[in-house]
C-alpha cells in the first residue's frame, strides 16, 4: 500500500537459525521491518512465529544469523533488557502488569518521577503525566484506576502506554484480539493505526485472517520454520495467505480425507441449544454410534468449553443433553460411570500424575472396578488392567512401575487414553490428541481412534492441527465465538475450507 | 470505599467495642498502667509484624522470626557475661546478626529457588538449637539465668513520660516503613515482586535482590524486638520468641495483608497488632486462663481468613458475571 515509505529498514534479520537441542525450529529465516509499517507475521501453530519474536526480543538466543536494529548490530547474546533499551516492546495480554497497582504506577514502574533532590516518588506528578498520555491518545482510562478492575481490553491499552513511555519504536503484539470483543478489537485497530501515524512500527501476530487483511502493510508468512513469502499491497488477500500458510500442494489422500456419513446410526449423544454465558451460544448437534466427530475452530472459539460442559466439569446455563435416549445432566462421576472417557487438552496439568507409576495412573480412573466392596484396591486386578492397556496401546517401556513423568509425550498420552480403554467405553472425548507427541506415536494414536470407532465407540475430537482433524473425522463441526458456524458432512473437506470457516470467511470474501 | 478501608473501620469499631466491654467488666482495664503495658506488649509483637508484613507482600513467609529473637538475646547475654564491651557496640552487632540471618534466608530462597517455608523452617530449627548451645551455662551445664545489669541496655525498657520507649520506636518504625513502601521506588518494587514476579522482572526490577532485602529487614525487626524484650525482662532466655510466630502472623493477617502477595500495608498491621494485644489482655482481665490465649487467636485467624476468602470469591463472581454480560452484548452487536 505504501511503497513510497523511506526505504531504510528498522529491523533486518538475515539467515536466522534456531534449534532447541534437537529439531530445527527456524532455518535461514529473513525478516525485515520498515519504519512505521504495520507488519503481520502469520503461520500455522508451530511454524516458528513465537520463536522468531523471542529471538528479536532477546528472550532466547539465535544459533546463527545477523540482526540489525536501527542501524546497530544486535549481538547473539541479546537479552530482554537490552532489547527494551533499543526500543523494542512486546504487548502481552496482561502478563506484565502488576495487580493491585494503579494505571500510573504500572506505566512508570521503575522509572517513577521523583521529588526534586529526594528519593521519594512524586505521586501527583506521576498521575498527571499518566493522565496526559491517556488523554493524548484518547483512551478510556483514568490514571488512578486500579488494574484489577479494568477489563482486558483496557489493560492492553495500559501495556501500550507503558511501551510508549519507554520510547519504543517497535511494538510486537501477539494475538492481541484473542480475548477482545468485536467492538474492543475495532478500538485496538484504531490505536494501532494511530501508532503507525506516529512512526512506530507494529508487528502483528494473528490467526484471524480478516484482521491481517484489513490492517497490514506487509505480511510475512512462515511455514515449518522457513520463510515462505512476504506479501505486500494488492497481494494481501485472505485466501492467498491461507494458501501460503498451508503451503505444500496437498496430495489426494493426505488432505482430502473422505468423510463418512454415519448419521443413520443410533444416536449416542444429543446436545440441544447448549449455552454458557460468555462461552457457548446455542450449540446443538447429534453424535452417532461409531462416529468420529471433529471440532474445528480457533483457540478461544469454545471447543474445549463445549467438551468440558458435556463431560460435567463446567456448568452451563441453558440447553439439554440426551445420552442414549435419556435426559442427562452431567457430572464427572456420572460421566465416568456411564461410559465416557475424557482426554484433556493439557496433559501435564490435567491428564497425568507425573510422579506416579503407569499402574497408578490407570488405576485411578478405574477404582470402581478394581476395588472390593469394602473399598480395598486389588493390586492384582489393577496390574492386570494395566498390562492390557500397555499391550493394546503399545506403551513403551512396557513396565507398569515406570513413572509416567519420565515417559515421552506420546507414551504419556497413551497412558491417558489407556485409562479409559480398559472400561466399557461408549463415548470418548479427545481434546488435542497429539500436542507434543512425536510422529510415530501420532500415527498410533490415529489408529487407536479409528479402531475404537470401528468397535462402536462414539468419539469427539478437538484439534487445531488441521491435517489431523480432516484425517480423523467422519464429520466436522466448526465453532466460532461459541457458535456452530459451519458443518462439513460429506464428500471431501480440505484444510483450507476448515481454516476459512474458523476465521469467519464465509464463501470466499472477507467478512 | 475500598475493601481495606471498610475492613479497617470494622476492626477499629471492634477494638473500641471490646475496650468498652472490658472496662465495664473490669475497671482496672482502663488504668493508664494497664493500657501502657498492653501497648508495650503490642509494640514488641508489632515491630516483628512490620517486617513480616513486607514478607507477606512478597508472597513469602518467614518462620524463623521467633528463633531470631532467641538467638539475638543469647548473643547479647554472651557479650554481657564474657566481655566488657559497652552496649552501643554489642547491640548493633546483635542487630547485624538479625540482618545476616535474613540474608541467608533470602539467599537460599532466591539463589537455589527453594520454597520460603522450608528454608525459614530449617533456619528456625538451626537457630533455636544454636541459641541453646550458646546460652550461658552454670557449672553443671544448665542454662543460667543471666541478670542484665548494664544500665544502657536496661534503658531500652524505660518509659518517656508514661509511654514505653518500645512503643515510640514501634510507631516511628511503622510510619517510616509505610512511607518507604508507598513513596519510594524500592517500596514499589517490593509490591511488584510480590504481585507478579515475572512481570516485575520484565519491567527491569531485580526481584532476587528485592527479596533478599525484605528478608534482611524481617531479621532486623525480629532482632530489634528481641533487645526490647530482654531489656524489659532484665534477663534473656533461649526460649525467647519461640512460638511468637502465632501472634505475629495473626496480627498481620487480621490487618488485611493476605498470603497471596502484592497487597497489604503497615496501617492494617498496626490495627491487627492492637487487636491481638487487646484480646490477650482481655482474657487476663476477665480472669480467664492464659492458656486459652492461643486457642482464641487461632480461632480469630480462621474466622478472618474464611471471611476474606468468602468475600473475594463473592466479589470475583460478580465481576466476571458483569464482564461476561458486557462481552456478550457487544458480541451480539458485532456479529
Amino acid at each position: 500500500m505504501s511503497n513510497n515509505v523511506k526505504s531504510d529498514l528498522l529491523l533486518e534479520c538475515r539467515g536466522i537459525d534456531k534449534n532447541y537441542n534437537g529439531p530445527q525450529v527456524l532455518s535461514k529465516v529473513d525478516f525485515s521491518l520498515r519504519r512505521g509499517e504495520i507488519h503481520a507475521l502469520v503461520g500455522e501453530n508451530g511454524a516458528g512465529k513465537s520463536t522468531l519474536i523471542k529471538i528479536v526480543t532477546g528472550i532466547t538466543n539465535r544459533n546463527a544469523g545477523t540482526i540489525v536494529f536501527d542501524g546497530h548490530d544486535v549481538p547473539v547474546e541479546h537479552n530482554k533488557n537490552a532489547s527494551e533499551k533499543l526500543g523494542i516492546a512486546v504487548i502481552y495480554q496482561e502478563l506484565s502488569l502488576i495487580h493491585g497497582m494503579t494505571v500510573a504506577q504500572n506505566i512508570f514502574l521503575t522509572k517513577e518521577p521523583l521529588m526534586p533532590g529526594l528519593p521519594f516518588i512524586d505521586i501527583k506528578k506521576m498521575n498527571a503525566m499518566a493522565q496526559e498520555m491517556i488523554e493524548k491518545y484518547g483512551f478510556d482510562l483514568k490514571a488512578t484506576d486500579i488494574i484489577d478492575r479494568l477489563p482486558i481490553a483496557q489493560r492492553q491499552t495500559v501495556e501500550i502506554l507503558k511501551a510508549l513511555s519507554n520510547k519504543a519504536s517497535l511494538m510486537i503484539m501477539d494475538e492481541p484480539t484473542s480475548s477482545l470483543t468485536a467492538k474492543e478489537s475495532e478500538r485496538l485497530f484504531k490505536i494501532i493505526r494511530m501508532l503507525k501515524a506516529e512512526g512506530i512500527t507494529v508487528v502483528y501476530i494473528s490467526h484471524r485472517m480478516e484482521e491481517v487483511y484489513d490492517l497490514s502493510d506487509r505480511v510475512t508468512v512462515l511455514r515449518d520454520g522457513k520463510l515462505v513469502s512476504v506479501l505486500e499491497g494488492e497481494e494481501i488477500t485472505p485466501a492467498e495467505i491461507i494458501r501460503l500458510m498451508i503451503g505444500r500442494e496437498l496430495t489426494e489422500d493426505e488432505s482430502h480425507h473422505k468423510m463418512v456419513d454415519k448419521r443413520d446410526r443410533e444416536v449416542v449423544l444429543e446436545v440441544k441449544n447448549l449455552s454458557a454465558e460468555g462461552k457457548l451460544n446455542n450449540v446443538s448437534f447429534k453424535l452417532h454410534k461409531g462416529e468420529v466427530l471433529g471440532f474445528g475452530g480457533l483457540v478461544g472459539s469454545g471447543r474445549t468449553e463445549l467438551m468440558r460442559a458435556i463431560y460435567g466439569i463446567d456448568a452451563f446455563d441453558a440447553g439439554e443433553i440426551t445420552y442414549l435416549g435419556k435426559s442427562y445432566s452431567p457430572t464427572v462421576e456420572k460421566s465416568i460411570a456411564s461410559g465416557f472417557g475424557f482426554v484433556p487438552e493439557e496433559r501435564r496439568l490435567q491428564g497425568i500424575m507425573g510422579g506416579i507409576s503407569i499402574t497408578g495412573n490407570i488405576g485411578i480412573a478405574n477404582l470402581d472396578s478394581i476395588s472390593s466392596p469394602a473399598g480395598f484396591v486389588s493390586r492384582d486386578k489393577e496390574l492386570e488392567r494395566t498390562q492390557t492397556a500397555i499391550s493394546t496401546l503399545n506403551i513403551k517401556p512396557a513396565n507398569p512401575d515406570h513413572l509416567v513423568g519420565n515417559l515421552s509425550g506420546g507414551n504419556q498420552q497413551k497412558v491417558v487414553v489407556g485409562k479409559w480403554l480398559i472400561r466399557d467405553l461408549k463415548l470418548l472425548i479427545v481434546d488435542e490428541p497429539t500436542v507434543g507427541v512425536d510422529i510415530g506415536a501420532k500415527e498410533e494414536m490415529y489408529q487407536t481412534i479409528d479402531r475404537l470407532s470401528r468397535e462402536g465407540v462414539a468419539v469427539m475430537v478437538v484439534s487445531s492441527d488441521l491435517p489431523e482433524l480432516t484425517r480423523l473425522s467422519d464429520r466436522i463441526i466448526v465453532l466460532r465465538k461459541g457458535r456452530i458456524i459451519k458443518e462439513f458432512t460429506e464428500g471431501v473437506v480440505t484444510e483450507e475450507e476448515v481454516l476459512r470457516a474458523a476465521s469467519g470467511i464465509v464463501e470466499g470474501g472477507a467478512k | 470505599m475500598s475493601v481495606s478501608a471498610i475492613r479497617r473501620l470494622i476492626l477499629t469499631g471492634l477494638l473500641i467495642a471490646i475496650g468498652i466491654a472490658l472496662s465495664i467488666a473490669n475497671p482496672t482495664f482502663l488504668k493508664l498502667d494497664n493500657l501502657m503495658t498492653m501497648l508495650q506488649e503490642a509494640s514488641l509483637t508489632g515491630i516483628v509484624a512490620i517486617g513480616f508484613t513486607l514478607i507477606l507482600i512478597t508472597a513469602g513467609i518467614d518462620m524463623s522470626i521467633g528463633a531470631v529473637i532467641a538467638i539475638t538475646s543469647m548473643i547479647c547475654v554472651n557479650f554481657i557475661s564474657y566481655t566488657q564491651l559497652p552496649a552501643y557496640i554489642y547491640i548493633p552487632v546483635a542487630l547485624a546478626a538479625g540482618c545476616a540471618i535474613g540474608w541467608v534466608n533470602g539467599f537460599f530462597i532466591t539463589h537455589f529457588k527453594l520454597p520460603e517455608f522450608i528454608v525459614t523452617l530449617a533456619t528456625r530449627g538451626i537457630l533455636a538449637g544454636l541459641a541453646l548451645i550458646i546460652a550461658v551455662k552454670d557449672e553443671q551445664g544448665f542454662v543460667k539465668n543471666v541478670f542484665i545489669e548494664d544500665p544502657v541496655f536496661l534503658s531500652f525498657g524505660e518509659t518517656v513520660g508514661p509511654v514505653y520507649i518500645v512503643t515510640i520506636v514501634f510507631i516511628l518504625l511503622a510510619i517510616a516503613t509505610q512511607f518507604f513502601m508507598k513513596r519510594t521506588r524500592a517500596g514499589t518494587n517490593i509490591y511488584a515482586s510480590g504481585a507478579n514476579p515475572t512481570a516485575a522482572r520484565l519491567s527491569g526490577i531485580n526481584v532476587d535482590r528485592t527479596l533478599i532485602g525484605v528478608y534482611m529487614f524481617s531479621g532486623f525487626c525480629a532482632a530489634l524486638s528481641s533487645i526490647f524484650l530482654a531489656a524489659r525482662m532484665m534477663t534473656a532466655m533461649p526460649e525467647f520468641g519461640i512460638g511468637n510466630e502465632l501472634d505475629v502472623i495473626a496480627s498481620v493477617v487480621i490487618g488485611g495483608t493476605p498470603f497471596t502477595g502484592g497487597i497489604g500495608d503497615i496501617w492494617g498491621t498496626i490495627i491487627g497488632t492492637l487487636f491481638i494485644a487487646l484480646i490477650k489482655n482481655g482474657i487476663l482481665k476477665l480472669g480467664l486462663s492464659p492458656y486459652i490465649q492461643p486457642i482464641v487467636i487461632g480461632g480469630i485467624i480462621i474466622v478472618t481468613v474464611v471471611a476474606d476468602v468468602w468475600y473475594k470469591h463473592h466479589a470475583e463472581k460478580k465481576a466476571t458475571q458483569a464482564a461476561r454480560r458486557k462481552a456478550m452484548e457487544s458480541k451480539e452487536v458485532g456479529a
